[in-house]
């Protein structure tokens, strides 16, 4: 049995295989990406969901950088970094650093764990649907992995005039950034309702 | 030449939350069996939308490269910064790889954004038939590169967060910061409102 695919990037349609495919394909006319291969596994994609909430805690609870300078010094948390920003009247930057390196991460860890968990026990979660969209609109606002590029930015500019001491959340954050892109590209869209028709099955 | 079948001649329509294949209905304001997302052949008023937000864009890239963006105050003097001037100041400080980093992060990949949704969007608009792969993958690598240029807005957050040492020195943000953040992302929800189907459809 085969099924009618079309190209998200062309809208050719492609006849496709109905087994999930093992490596990913391409658009023949655009080479745009039509399916990746799926690590189907949902055990695997809850244990990245818990593992980057893990670290998402360890990010926002310890310090990110510690300065010194003649005696006086200062550090900030990754809150700090969005609260400074506001504190000189700057609330729209603020909100910005603060939705796409806090709240969205966040966002989308928690509503990955409410989708998944109940899925595993053969059950779906209330309003799936509308979590879902809320999922897909968020992903692409999450800055974590942009955000550590600028703080190594930060932390050259102020290794000029002042001891820099990396923090704790430093390094979480960096994990956080390789669990998280690991994460979004297991539980992909498609992924994500094969699971939930395999359930249903 | 054999004429290809695409979704819109077949009468299907791709969910682009969950993409889903779905036969369009004929029903007024179809939506997805599987998300319940609306479901439209290509994106609503994708050329107008992506137009107004691209202007915006680039008028906001002038403020976001003159204005300061940075004002540093120690017990000697006060300098601001501009992106440009930061990057020449990382450079004299002898740091070369990342003052090149913060150069194409902040300045080459903005403008390069915006001309290569100009091109994209002036060849949707025109129907042009050549370089088709090269324009869609033109779009992709917008898509893709687009997050990077926040790079800047971070590092200025944590300057601010971190160098606040009472009368010895301190740093405030200047409002290029906020142009520039802006420039970012206009730039990119202009990527995402672009249908690039649009690229691919034969003239009506």
């Amino acid at each position: 049995m085969s099924a009618l695919i079309v190209c998200p990037s062309c809208d050719l349609a492609h006849c496709i295989g109905a087994a999930p495919s093992k490596e990913r394909t391409v658009c023949a006319r655009c080479g745009g990406l039509l399916q990746r291969a799926e690590n189907g596994n949902i055990d695997a994609a809850i244990a990245l969901a818990v593992s980057a909430l893990v670290l998402f805690a360890f990010s926002n609870a310890y310090p990110l950088v510690a300065i010194q300078s003649n005696g006086s010094g200062r550090a900030t948390t990754l809150l700090g970094a969005a609260l400074g920003l506001y504190r000189q009247g700057h609330t729209l930057l603020a909100s910005l650093v603060f939705f796409t390196t806090i709240a969205a991460p966040f966002l989308q860890i928690t509503s990955l764990l409410y989708l998944l968990l109940p899925l595993r026990r053969r059950r779906e979660a209330p309003g799936q649907r509308i979590v879902f969209r809320l999922l897909t609109r968020i992903r692409p606002w999450i800055f974590v992995e942009v955000f550590m590029l600028g703080a190594l930015v930060a932390l050259v500019r102020l290794a000029a005039f002042a001891r820099v001491v990396p923090g704790v959340a430093l390094w979480s954050c960096a994990l956080l950034m390789f669990t998280l892109t690991a994460l979004t590209s297991r539980t992909s869209p498609g992924q994500f309702w094969r699971w939930v028709e395999d359930r249903r099955a | 030449m054999i004429a290809l079948q695409t979704g819109k001649s077949l009468g299907l329509i791709l969910c682009l939350e969950c993409r889903a294949t779905v036969r369009a209905l004929d029903v007024r304001y179809p939506r997805c069996p599987r998300c319940h997302a609306h479901l439209h052949p290509r994106k609503p008023h994708s050329l107008a939308l992506t137009t107004a937000l691209l202007l915006c864009a680039a008028v906001l890239y002038i403020p976001a490269n003159l204005l300061p963006v940075m004002y540093t105050r120690t017990v000697f003097d006060e300098e601001k910064d501009t992106i440009m001037s930061g990057v020449l100041v990382m450079l004299h400080s002898g740091s070369w790889p990342i003052a090149v980093l913060v150069f194409v992060a902040s300045i080459v990949v903005p403008m390069l954004k915006i001309l290569a949704l100009v091109v994209v969007l002036f060849s949707a608009w025109r129907g042009s038939a050549r370089y088709r792969t090269q324009r869609s993958e033109l779009y992709r690598m917008v898509e893709f590169i687009g997050r990077w240029s926040m790079l800047d807005v971070y590092a200025i957050s944590l300057l601010v967060a971190l160098v606040q040492i009472r009368s010895l020195a301190s740093v405030a943000v200047g409002w290029g910061a906020l142009a520039f953040g802006a420039v970012v992302v206009l730039t990119m929800v202009a990527a995402r409102t672009f249908d690039e189907r649009l690229l691919w459809d034969p003239p009506p």
